[in-house]
């Protein structure tokens, strides 16, 4: 009789799960957390992924992102300078201009490109609250036209950002974490992705400039 | 997967054969690739560093990379990349690894990346003999130039969707190589140029050892 039961548990935490509450702040004011490149630049991070079975692998990812027009480019390779995976998103839709496997699943290049988003841009969507969580973090939380939540927290006294994702119903989907280093918080960006098929990266920051300006500036730019 | 994954290592088996050939060997421009296999006779283990230049239009400049490629003949390898990111392949009698950097230290990447090399090793083991311009992988031409330059080109359709060609020029007319040009696409090739290249000095055994 108990087994079941058990064998229903995650599914009735999973049910149960919400949206933290958030106490509004009130009297106390403070700026939203923006980590988030205000101009268009091109990152460079070596990346580290976990996935199911203690299986890794790393790769060099490359992003360029315009703030203005919303468009990400990215490519993905091995070590070896293989590209694995290569795409433009912007108003144009998602262009794949490069995918061997196991990028040509077109999940695979919508989740990677959601991913990016999630890290580089700011959440799309309405600003819904601004407030404190139970921790005492100072939060604003954003809706966007599918009616997913995406919290934006600034992490106690480190000042740290983390980024949560939630589903409509509440359900936690993605947290991303930026560690702030003199400003620049993608020194360092770890991201948990809680699915079907959980899995993890670690991106460490090789390169960074802006785009279409000399080198010299390309330090510090969010 | 296998078949293109392959293919990239394919490409270095062939840059290092090249410069594995042309090290010591003398082109004369009359040379067809027969001599190409009596020069690979007498190598029997070769070292070299090597710079690495990723070109993709995405990047405004291109991404470098730096390490240290070894051979024993007749089926021993080690590729090795120091910078930006560490990894490494070692082949050793048809047993293929590759190992990543993770915290701190060299694992085994057990996602696909190994077993594609053992196909590599099938590969480069054809050019080690001299089948240089015998693998039905690829076309090679040899092109007439003060710089002479060879081209390979997949023979296999499903390569050629992961590469287009590969050449190799080699600096002047003793053959050194001077650079390894490997086209993925109109926008986006791999340059590796090899530095302090040494043929036939020992190697500690070592370095074809599986990493603990």
């Amino acid at each position: 009789m108990k087994k079941p039961f058990l064998f229903l548990l995650p599914v009735f935490l999973l049910a149960c799960q919400s949206l933290p509450a958030m106490n509004p702040a009130g009297q106390e004011r403070f700026a939203c957390p923006s980590p988030f490149p205000k101009e268009p630049s091109r990152w460079v991070h070596s990346i580290e992924s976990r996935m199911p079975g203690h299986q890794r692998s790393s790769v060099i990812g490359i992003t360029a992102i315009e703030p203005a027009t919303q468009t990400v480019s990215c490519a993905v390779m091995t070590p070896e300078g293989v590209v694995l995976f290569e795409a433009e998103d912007g108003p144009q839709g998602l262009q794949v201009k490069r995918a061997l496997p196991p990028f040509d699943l077109s999940d695979v290049a919508k989740n990677m490109i959601a991913d990016i988003r999630m890290i580089f841009l700011a959440p799309p969507g309405a600003l819904e609250g601004k407030g404190f969580l139970p921790n005492g973090a100072a939060a604003c939380r954003y809706r966007d036209e599918k009616g997913e939540w995406t919290d934006v927290v600034r992490e106690g006294p480190t000042d740290n950002v983390q980024i949560r994702r939630y589903s409509p119903a509440g359900v936690l989907k993605r947290q991303v974490r930026l560690r702030d280093k003199k400003k620049n918080f993608y020194q360092r960006v770890e991201l948990q992705a809680d699915e079907i098929y959980p899995y993890s990266l670690e991106m460490k920051l090789l390169d960074v400039r802006l785009l279409n300006k000399p080198p010299k500036h390309s330090k510090n730019i969010n | 997967m296998l078949m293109r994954g392959a293919g990239f290592y394919k490409l270095i088996g062939a840059a290092a054969m090249l410069l594995l050939l042309c090290g010591r060997a003398s082109f004369a421009l009359e040379d067809d690739f027969a001599k190409i296999r009596r020069e690979s006779a007498g190598i029997k283990t070769l070292r070299a560093d090597f710079v690495q230049k990723k070109f993709m239009k995405i990047l405004s400049k291109p991404l470098a990379s730096e390490g240290r490629f070894y051979y024993e003949a007749p089926d021993c390898l080690r590729w090795e990349y120091f910078k930006p990111l560490k990894s490494l392949v070692i082949v050793r009698k048809n047993q293929v690894k590759r190992y990543l950097y993770s915290e701190g230290k060299m694992i085994e990447d057990r996602t696909g990346g190994a077993p594609a090399m053992k196909m590599v090793l099938n590969e480069v083991a054809g050019w080690m003999s001299g089948r240089f311009d015998q693998n039905p992988s690829f076309k090679a031409t040899f092109h007439r130039k003060a710089n002479p330059v060879i081209t390979l080109v997949p023979a296999d359709k499903n390569m050629s969707g992961f590469v287009e060609k590969i050449e190799i020029t080699l600096a002047g007319s003793h053959g050194v190589v001077k650079s390894v040009k490997i086209f993925e696409g109109p926008d986006n090739f791999t340059q590796i140029n090899f530095v302090r290249v040494q043929t036939n000095t020992p190697i500690d055994p070592a370095v074809f050892q599986d990493v603990p």
